[in-house]
């Protein structure tokens, strides 16, 4: 598991897409905390907003793009390897659960590493790490890696993925609001199983996403356990 | 202890068997040679032990363990029929990547050696997109001993291989048999599998059709020896006895003036043969006997 965390931890890092990725929310953070003072002049903000204005941007970015840069980076991580045949040697070394929980970590262990930089850009300019903050982005990120796992299980073709990932990142975020700001009572009930539902309150009920997270990466197990190679 | 034991191990695709019902134990130490035509199953049924596709029922074990499982799965080396390798590593990362999947870290050195082993010294900081067909062949091999196996399934290892380093790979496989390992492999070269294999099974349709170490295949196909004799003519009177004789003690017999071709049984029957051709003072000028290559058992199954 840890061997193929690692690998797809550097390979990440590798690509084009990648270093994009990482130069736009760098970029993002960096700019969103210098001018957030800006924010404050034009919108009357509380005290507590006003603390965490300097994420502003960075959450921003992350919430309507978020999923859209998961997908754009991990929508081929498991079927590519199929695809092309090399998970027959993953297969015929360990177990699934291995190789789909190494894949998971390494992902999950890039966009942690490139959101801790992204606060630490903005505690620079705030002087604070806002940690609560910190962790509903990681919770964010980690429903939404295990989201782009599970595309990749289910559909075998990387070409495919790659079509699918872009159309549900940039769906997912608007599907999402509504869902969870809609007074359609027959639409409203599905915001139990949205993340952005347990974003909007500053309380702990975060932690829950965690649980969404692990829900997906069940079933994206099932799954793959009963794929052949 | 058994290396390889299958019940029944089936495979559908719908409602195809692909492979249908086999049972079979390889013993520890042997080197088993799996024939088959294109489709057969043989793949299929690789790729069931290996943990790659899985079966439809029926059961098996490897090394003792029922499989496939994490525990088992360290303890073979799978260099699967058709495999693209991770281009973006060198065949030094290769081997240390898959090896330490399998629970073992290995050195630089040891990663020399067994590159070595299969021909590929001084490439080991190459990157695989840069090999050729049968360099990729040859690291396919590395990868599925580098972590020093028990159990080595290898899926037409020298297929796509030129002679100098197909024979290469015979010494590499005659050297694992040497260590005590136990080596499970397909072919379509059916000398390479003559040469290097102490036990056969060949397999059709998804079956096991005949099944043996070497002798034991040769002792069945035997039935079908081809005794060919050039002699003089034989004298009128004793040409309808000895032709009766001689289609008493074979099958197919072919009569000719001073050539007689008659498939027998067993080796006794050759001097059998002779003997009645003397006794009735015919003069013999030479005796063809053609055993059955495994090409030819290959063929008839």
């Amino acid at each position: 598991m840890i061997a193929i965390g690692k690998r797809e931890f550097i390979g990440m890092f590798k690509s084009v897409k990648s270093i994009i990725i990482i130069a736009v929310l760098l970029l993002t953070a960096f700019y969103s905390a210098k001018y957030s003072e800006i924010l404050t002049a034009g919108i009357s903000l509380t005290e507590t907003e006003m603390e965490d204005i300097h994420t502003g941007g960075l959450l921003f970015l992350l919430l309507l793009f978020g999923q859209l840069f998961v997908m754009g980076l991990s929508h081929d991580s498991i079927n590519r390897e199929s695809h092309e045949r090399t998970m027959r040697f993953l297969v015929t070394r360990t177990s699934r659960p291995r190789i789909l929980l190494g894949k998971f970590a390494g992902a999950w262990l890039f966009w942690v590493v490139c959101i801790v930089i992204s606060f630490l850009l903005i505690s620079i300019f705030s002087l604070n790490f806002n940690l609560f903050i910190f962790s509903q982005v990681i919770a964010l990120g980690t429903f939404q890696i295990a989201v782009a796992m599970l595309l990749s299980i289910v559909i075998p073709k990387p070409s495919v993925t790659m079509f699918l990932g872009i159309l549900i990142g940039m769906l997912f975020p608007i599907v999402s609001f509504w869902i969870v700001f809609t007074g359609n009572k027959w639409i409203s009930w599905l915001k139990f199983g949205n993340p952005y539902y347990y974003l909007v309150e500053d309380n702990y009920l975060f932690l829950v996403i965690f649980g969404l997270a692990g829900l997906i990466m069940a079933a994206a197990m099932v799954i793959f356990n009963r794929r052949e190679f | 202890m058994k290396a390889i034991e299958t019940k029944q191990l089936t495979k559908m695709y719908g409602s195809i068997p692909v492979v249908g019902g086999i049972s079979l134990v390889v013993e520890t130490g042997e080197v088993f040679g799996f024939l088959g035509r294109n489709g057969a199953g043989k793949s299929t049924f690789i790729n069931m032990l290996t943990g790659i596709i899985r079966p439809t029922s029926g059961s098996f074990s490897l090394l003792g363990v029922n499989g496939p499982n994490e525990r088992m799965k360290k303890h073979i080396g799978v260099m699967p029929d058709y495999s693209t390798l991770f281009d973006s590593m060198s065949a030094m990362q290769h081997l240390k990547f898959l090896s330490s999947l399998s629970g073992r870290s290995v050195s630089e050195t040891e990663c020399k050696h067994v590159l070595q082993l299969v021909g590929l010294e001084g490439v080991g900081k190459k990157k695989v997109s840069k090999f050729s067909f049968g360099m990729k062949k040859k690291l396919g091999i590395a990868q599925a001993i580098i972590h020093n196996p028990s159990l080595i399934f290898l899926d037409e290892p020298t297929s796509g291989l030129d002679a100098e380093s197909a024979l290469h790979i015979h010494k590499l496989i005659d050297s694992l048999k040497q260590q005590g390992k136990t080596v499970f492999m397909t072919s379509h070269n059916l000398d390479e599998v003559e040469k290097l294999c102490t036990t056969i099974a060949i397999m059709k349709d998804g079956s096991i059709v005949k099944s043996g170490t070497m002798d034991e295949l040769r002792s069945y196909y035997r039935s079908a020896i081809t005794v060919q004799l050039k002699h003089g003519p034989i004298p009128t009177g004793e040409a309808q006895k000895l032709y009766s004789w001689l289609e008493s003690v074979g099958t197919e017999l072919q009569k000719d003036a001073a050539l007689t071709t008659i498939t027998v049984g067993s080796e006794q029957k050759i001097a059998e043969i002779i003997r009645a051709f003397t006794n009735c003072h015919v003069n013999i000028f030479r005796v063809e006997v053609n055993e059955p290559s495994l090409e030819e058992m290959f063929l008839a199954e």
